[in-house]
């Protein structure tokens, strides 16, 4: 347990001791990830081929290894909690490299189904629920595309639920299934009232 | 199941096991000192004896409720169980309850018999009783270690297994070994340090060796490195005496540009025959053989120079050319061109060139040898994984990614740039240079090797210090997970190496990319320990590339019944204990073919090996355990049958009284079982795994002891 002295608040928020302590590790959450994900994150032997195949990396504070070594050692508090969880894009560059055939971007992936269940979510995710629920994209058309669409020669709007709104009811319905847009909709106002 | 009975219920049904030893039991023969299928003369009396391990088996395994169970098995005469039954106390039980007990028969529950297999029957055999009356009962390795956290499970398969070894050693025979004489002479495969030093060795014992090396010359791999790690002396310096003494010793015969094509016989006896390729030079003693005087090679390398026709080296790592008929380097032993029959057109300017030395032969023909070795050594060596599969690092792809061996020959003064290193772009001086570490080793991805590949570590510490040494203002970058030093002066060494200025980032690299305008590479990496990542722009990268057996290894092990391990290695009889020897008795290995080693650690396997390999010489004979088949002449109907089917040709047909039965030659029979499970007539006895002793060890398995 990181001990505190009793200085008022700001001192003691600069003077914070940061040591790793036992009582922050839980092999549980190893092993939830590690079934979510269906990869090894403890087989990582920390060489940084992820993150330097990491497209975020380069541009942003976000490290994937740093986040295998959570899974690793099994700091549930830190890597959930970490924004930098949510800044992966999903490429797999990662996955395709790592020597410990590790799927790092998996990893992720379960850990941002963990911070979900604890309403852990960045609000722009949550609007792109809300996005994909009311018009079938997470990043819906606008003029300036539809301008751009019809300078190629292609039609305004794409043939997907811009073009079938139709099909939006049922996107709606399979996220209504998992009740995606009612916790969207809830966090969203507690967070921005 | 089993263990529920009662003493008193197994014992109502069955019959007295002499009875029924008898009646599965042949009649007894006359031939050999063995008589096939005589059994137990007197009453078996057997004696249990079960180990703790201290609480290797103790701590899993109900060692009392085994010790009552062992009490109640049919023939069990006495039970005792101990600490260590390996230790001189635990042995002297045996010996003294042999004639306390009148025993006929024991058996150890205990661990492998790989491991003291050969223990108990010393002791079986000090008490009095023929040493091959003892069995042994596996309860650690395939007991209480896999079973640690089933105690109940554990101990119900220990009893399994003790009442198993009881029935069978209640039918086991008095067996005599076989000695057989042992071939004054050892071969040795593969001539690079390994092999060589093995060869000097055996010699030196005066033993006659036999060197056989694929390549037109000795020397290995080795001969290609510029310096070795950690006292940087010069490879080829340290090297080519011993290459010389090889060439010289007159114990050792030498073949070069030859290779191992057929393996017969075993321990002490092997009919080795040898593929003497077709080089296309004489040597001055197959001249003279030949009648011509004063002929043969003399290394002068006219030829070379009148030959038209070009090819990369190899041992250059191709990038210097060499002519169709060609030596290696200068300093080949021996020294003999050799005529690449592949790309040579026959156009005869060489023969032409050579004159009155007579030395070359156009028309030469591969050349079959016979040759007779007591044991042998095997040291093959290694070739570099293929690195291009790993293609995020570029290599095959981008001009100035290099391998290591192609640097070690880039930085010799004898290799093909004169030991200036340059990028292979454009023959500019790199100033920069990118070491990547762990190129394909290390790596579960099934690409690569999941092994470290043990000297890359250091000979990259070399190979930054040379470049600092020779290139001034040169920066080297390592890019290293862990650097590995942990051999004598090593970690000396990566201090040194650190200190005169070598950067050690520690990250694996991701990738490679090339800017096609200059050719300079781009390392995309993470300095783990700044926690950010890197984006390197250097001259040249060299990879630290992951080693694999040669190619060439796979057809030998298989002639001399060598294993391989899961990784590929050649499979030595035990990690720890025999890192030389092989299951196959007779056959050692050497070198880096067993694993990666560096040059010290090579050394001392192959001088290892040689040591191990001049015991069953020096000894003049070895016993063979005693695992032949006998033919039961009276039920052989001489069909011959069998004759075809043994895989060791250890069989054959005989006239004997006016009919044909089948004869063993047991020094050839490796008791594999084959013919004696076929034999239509049960003719065969297996001695020591004969059918009575088989089926009462199924017997006591599945009927829990009842015949
Ligand atoms: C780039 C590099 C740098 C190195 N630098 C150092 C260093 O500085 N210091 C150090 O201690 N170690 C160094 N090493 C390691 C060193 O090369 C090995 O330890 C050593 O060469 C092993 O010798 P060997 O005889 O086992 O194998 P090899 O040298 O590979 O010899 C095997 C021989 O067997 C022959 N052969 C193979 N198959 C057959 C066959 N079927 N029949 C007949 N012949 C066969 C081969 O042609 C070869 O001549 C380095 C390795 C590399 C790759
Ligand atoms: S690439 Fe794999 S082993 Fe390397 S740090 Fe990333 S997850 Fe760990
Ligand atoms: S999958 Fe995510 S963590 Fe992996 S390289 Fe791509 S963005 Fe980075
Ligand atoms: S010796 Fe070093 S570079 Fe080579 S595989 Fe092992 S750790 Fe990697
Ligand atoms: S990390 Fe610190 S203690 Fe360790 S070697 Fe460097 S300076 Fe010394």
């Amino acid at each position: 347990m990181a001990r505190t002295k009793g200085y008022p608040e700001a001192l003691e928020k600069k003077l914070a001791d940061t040591r790793l302590y036992e009582d922050e590790r839980h092999p549980e959450f190893t092993r939830t990830v590690e079934k979510i994900s269906m990869s090894i994150p403890h087989m990582c032997y920390q060489c940084g081929t992820c993150t330097a195949s990491c497209p975020s990396a380069p541009r942003s504070s976000y490290r994937i290894r740093k986040f295998m070594r959570r899974a690793l050692l099994g700091l549930e508090e830190e890597a959930l909690t970490d924004p930098d969880l949510w800044l992966c894009t999903t490429c797999y560059s990662c996955t395709d490299r790592c020597p410990r055939d590790i799927a790092p971007t998996d990893v992720i992936m379960a850990m941002r189904n963990l911070a979900a269940q604890r309403d852990i979510v960045p609000v722009n995710f949550l609007k792109t629920v809300q996005a994909i629920y009311s018009t079938g994209h997470g990043v819906p058309n606008n003029d300036v595309n539809r301008a751009a669409r019809k300078k190629l020669g292609l039609p305004a709007d794409p043939p997907t639920t811009h073009g079938f709104p139709k099909y939006v009811k049922g996107i709606q319905s399979i996220i209504d299934h998992f009740g995606l847009k009612a916790r969207a909709d809830r966090i969203v106002k507690e967070r921005e009232g | 199941m089993a263990e529920k009975k009662t003493k008193k219920e197994s014992a109502a049904k069955k019959e007295p096991k002499k009875a029924a030893a008898k009646a599965a039991a042949p009649a007894p023969a006359a031939a050999p000192k063995v008589t096939p299928g005589k059994t137990t003369a007197k009453e078996a009396r057997i004696g249990v004896y079960i180990c703790h391990c201290g609480t290797n088996i103790a701590g899993s395994i109900d060692i009392p409720a085994v010790q009552e169970y062992a009490k109640t098995l049919k023939n069990v005469a006495h039970v005792d169980n101990y600490q260590y039954m390996c230790s001189t106390p635990g042995q002297k039980k045996i010996e003294n309850d042999i004639k306390e007990h009148k025993l006929t028969g024991i058996v150890v529950a205990a661990c492998s018999p790989r491991l003291h297999e050969p223990t108990f029957r010393t002791a079986t055999k000090t008490g009095g009783l023929n040493p091959f009356r003892f069995e042994m009962a596996n309860i650690r390795e395939q007991g209480s270690w896999v079973h640690m956290h089933d105690r109940e499970g554990g101990t119900a398969k220990a009893k399994d297994a003790i009442r198993i070894a009881v029935a069978k050693a209640s039918l086991l025979e008095d067996l005599i070994p076989k000695a057989v004489p042992v071939e004054k002479a050892a071969m040795v495969v593969g001539a690079g340090i390994a092999g060589m030093q093995a060869a000097l060795d055996l010699a030196n014992a005066g033993i006659k060796t036999y060197l056989i090396e694929k390549n037109p010359t000795i020397g290995g791999r080795m001969s290609q490195l510029d310096k070795t790690f950690p006292t940087l002396d010069c490879s080829q310096c340290i090297l080519t005496p011993k290459m010389v003494d090889v060439g010289r010793a007159p114990n050792i015969e030498l073949m070069t540009y030859a290779e191992v094509e057929a393996v017969e016989g075993y321990i002490g006896n092997f009919d080795v025959t040898i593929r003497k390729k077709a080089r296309g030079v004489l040597t001055p003693a197959e001249a003279e053989a030949k009648g011509i005087v004063g002929g043969g090679c003399n290394g002068c390398g006219d030829c070379d120079v009148v030959c038209p026709v070009i090819k990369p080296n190899p041992f250059e790592m191709g990038m210097k050319p060499r002519k169709a008929i060609y030596i290696y380097h200068p300093q080949v032993v021996p020294l003999i061109y050799t005529v690449d029959f592949d790309s040579c057109v026959k156009c005869g300017l060489c023969v032409d060139a050579c004159g009155d030395k007579k030395a070359i032969d156009l028309e030469m023909k591969d050349e079959l040898i016979k040759v007779k070795v007591g044991t042998a050594v095997i040291a093959t060596g290694y070739d570099i994984f293929p690195i291009e599969k790993k293609d995020e690092w570029g290599y095959n792809k981008y001009e100035n990614v290099v391998t290591s061996l192609e640097f070690e020959r880039l930085i010799c003064a004898s290799g093909p740039t004169g030991g200036h290193l340059v990028r292979p772009s454009d023959g500019k001086t790199p100033m920069k240079v990118a070491f990547l570490l762990c190129a394909g080793s290390r790596d579960n991805t099934g690409v690569g090797k999941p092994y470290c590949s043990r000297f890359c570590c250091m000979y990259s510490l070399k190979h930054a210090h040379q470049i600092i040494e020779k290139i001034p203002g040169c920066q080297p970058y390592i890019f290293y997970m862990d650097i590995r030093s942990f051999g004598k002066m090593y970690e000396e060494f990566y201090y040194r190496i650190q200190d005169e200025g070598a950067k050690f980032m520690r990250g694996r690299v991701a990738n490679v990319l090339e800017d096609p305008n200059t050719k300079n590479l781009l390392i995309n990496a993470e300095d783990t320990l700044l926690n950010r990542p890197i984006n390197l722009e250097v001259d040249m990268v060299v990879l630290a590339a992951a080693v694999e057996p040669c190619e060439s290894t796979e057809k030998t092990r298989k002639l001399f019944g060598v294993s391989k391990s899961m990784d590929g290695w050649l499979l030595e009889a035990h990690p720890k204990l025999n890192p030389c020897g092989t299951t196959t008795a007779g056959v050692f290995l050497a070198g880096v073919c067993q694993g990666p080693k560096d040059i010290p650690d090579t050394v001392a396997s192959a001088e290892g090996a040689a040591s191990a390999a001049s015991i069953p010489i020096h000894m003049g004979e070895v016993e063979l355990e005693p695992y032949f088949a006998q033919c039961i002449e009276e039920k052989c109907a001489g069909c011959g049958m069998c004759v075809n089917l043994c895989p060791y040709s250890a069989l054959s047909l005989v006239e004997k009284d006016g009919r044909k039965v089948m004869q063993v030659t047991e020094a050839k029979c490796k008791g594999c079982g084959t013919c004696g499970g076929f034999c239509p007539g049960g003719a065969i006895w297996m001695q020591h795994f004969a059918t009575p002793q088989v089926v009462a060890q199924i017997d006591a398995f599945l009927l829990g002891g009842e015949q």
